[in-house]
């Protein structure tokens, strides 16, 4: 599903945010890439969507190399995937329905098909009486589990979860591990990036881990 | 398709947001097109007196009283080669007396005490627009009074020649007003929709994120221009029927009246038409240049 090959990625001002990177990932796994702050782990995240380029190396997404991807074609690319952002870009001045509807309207659903689609989401992740509140109004954890249903709006292969469980208590955080497992049993490749060792060690699935930006351990 | 209606939708939710500043681009765009509109229909309608004047303008020779026949089949043929004649009709003599006492009715004791016809005969020449020039004419006319039998050349184009060149200046003076308000309305334009673009931002960023097109971005900003522009436009071109009836009414004239000849109309339909596309154009274009410099990948 995602390989990447001698991958390096250099900000401005020579931050070196990935140093030779060599990565597998298989369709149908749950990996996890773990590692401090400023690692390098939503860099990594963010070439597999094409929102950044790498400095070097190549990345290969579901067969296609999202390095030579010309422009017109990164849609198609993002559509495939779902993405649950550290900070959950999530628009405040509208309704949940409202957030998850803006992804139907860009895919051009109709708009019958994308209401229930909305309303199966929110049941997935236990919002349904919210539908019509705005993120303001809702705690962090019914924001975050807002931005998975939104990531998950486009039935994607791949689900990218860029620190899903950011400030949850432990409860809660196992909640949303236990809902991101359940998706990935349903087929979805799942890649969680998490600070988060606690719930890494508890879960014991593969797990990448990044330190300033290069592969420093990799387990089982 | 669906996506068209989403686009739509938008495009209406960005307009309704647009307030005051949406307002300040319809406004300042109908304003532009009510100056240009003026300067058109004030142009279009001399231009026409212009032209009918062209149409009518006429030659008239006169001829000797002594001329014999075969002196005049001569003018005549000499005349009617000419490529700056498009027609020619020959009025003698008692023709001429009678019409000049139709125009005198129930004056004509006037003529009593003339015994013999005043009115010398002529010929009415109707002249190819190309060469109603003051040059060409004054050197036809100088061609005309050597030939053998011509009394005197009677032609009055000077004045008409100096309005056709008033509706020239006006008309270049209606292109440079127009180019200046039409840069101005693409500015303001521009700016509204940046303005909208800056309150989206957001929401484009997450469009973009979750895999719009560059186009599904950008096309309800378009739209939008469009819309302000089209609207500016209709409304300029409502203002501009209104105050032209108003004038109209205040003067007394129905259209067709201004002048004599068939002019004093509105802008016809093509041209309001062009107008419209004109309006939406600048709307898309302003929206365009806001649009284009934001967007990435
Ligand atoms: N757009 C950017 N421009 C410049 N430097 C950047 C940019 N994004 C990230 N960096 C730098 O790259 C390094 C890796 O950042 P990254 O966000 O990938 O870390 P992270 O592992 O996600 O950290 P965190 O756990 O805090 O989210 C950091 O040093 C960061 O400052
Ligand atoms: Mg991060």
């Amino acid at each position: 599903m995602i390989q990447l090959f001698h991958v390096y990625k250099t900000y401005a001002r020579d931050v070196e945010a990935l140093v030779d990177i060599n990565l597998h990932i298989q369709k149908g796994e749950f990996v996890f890439i773990a590692g401090p702050s400023g690692a390098g782990k939503t860099t990594l995240l963010r070439l597999i969507f094409r929102d950044e380029l790498p400095t070097s190396g190549q990345i290969l997404v579901n067969g296609r190399n999202v390095v030579k991807l010309p422009d017109r074609a990164i849609p198609h690319l993002r559509r495939s995937i779902g993405v649950i952002f550290q900070d959950f870009k999530l628009l405040r001045d509208r309704t949940i329905f409202d957030n998850l509807a803006l992804v139907y309207r860009v895919l051009g659903i109709p708009s019958a098909t994308g209401k229930r689609k909305v309303a199966n989401l929110l049941k997935l992740v236990g919002l349904s009486h919210k539908v019509q509140m705005t993120p303001y109004r809702l705690s962090g954890g019914e924001q975050q589990r807002v931005a998975i249903a939104r990531a998950l709006m486009n039935d994607p292969l791949l689900l990218l979860a860029d620190e899903p469980t950011g400030d949850l208590d432990a409860d809660l955080s196992m909640d949303v591990m236990r809902l991101l497992g359940d998706i990935n049993a349903r087929g979805t490749t799942v890649v969680v990036a998490t600070h988060d060792l606690d719930v890494v060690r508890e879960l014991g699935r593969r797990t990448i881990v990044l330190k300033a930006g290069r592969l420093v351990e990799e387990h089982p | 398709m669906e996506r068209l209606r989403y686009i739509l939708q938008d495009a209406l939710v960005n307009i309704r947001r647009s307030g005051w500043g949406g307002l300040a681009s319809i406004g300042t765009i109908a304003v532009s097109f009510v100056i240009v509109g003026i300067f058109l229909i004030i142009t279009r309608n001399l231009g026409a007196v212009v032209a009918e004047w062209k149409e009518q303008f006429q030659v008239t020779v006169f001829l000797e009283d002594g001329i014999t026949a075969e002196q005049l089949a001569l003018v005549k043929k000499r005349i009617q080669s000419e490529r700056a004649v498009r027609a020619m009709t020959y009025t003698s003599k008692e023709e001429a007396l009678q019409s000049f006492k139709r125009e005198l009715k129930g004056k004509e004791s006037l003529l009593e005490g003339l015994g013999e016809n005043p009115i010398p005969a002529s010929l009415q020449l109707r002249i190819h627009e190309a060469y109603q020039t003051p040059e060409a004419l004054r050197q036809f006319a100088a061609f005309l009074t050597r030939l053998e039998g011509v009394e005197d050349v009677l032609y009055g184009q000077e004045w008409v020649d100096r309005v056709a060149s008033a509706v020239r200046v006006l008309r270049l003076l209606g292109l440079s007003v127009g180019l200046a308000l039409g840069m101005a309305s693409l500015l303001i334009v521009s700016n509204t929709i940046r303005l909208a673009v800056y309150a989206r931002a957001e929401e484009i960023e997450i469009m973009r994120l979750v895999g719009a097109t560059k186009t599904h971005i950008r096309a309800p900003f378009l739209l939008e221009g469009m819309i302000q522009g089209g609207l500016g436009a209709g409304l300029a071109l409502l203002l501009l029927f209104g105050a032209y009836r108003a004038t109209l009414w205040q003067l007394q004239l129905t259209p067709g009246q201004i002048f004599g000849v068939g002019v004093g109309s509105f802008l016809d339909p093509r041209w309001a038409t062009a107008m419209l596309l004109a309006g939406a154009s600048v709307g898309a274009f302003g929206s365009l240049i806001s649009v284009g410099r934001f967007l990435r990948a």
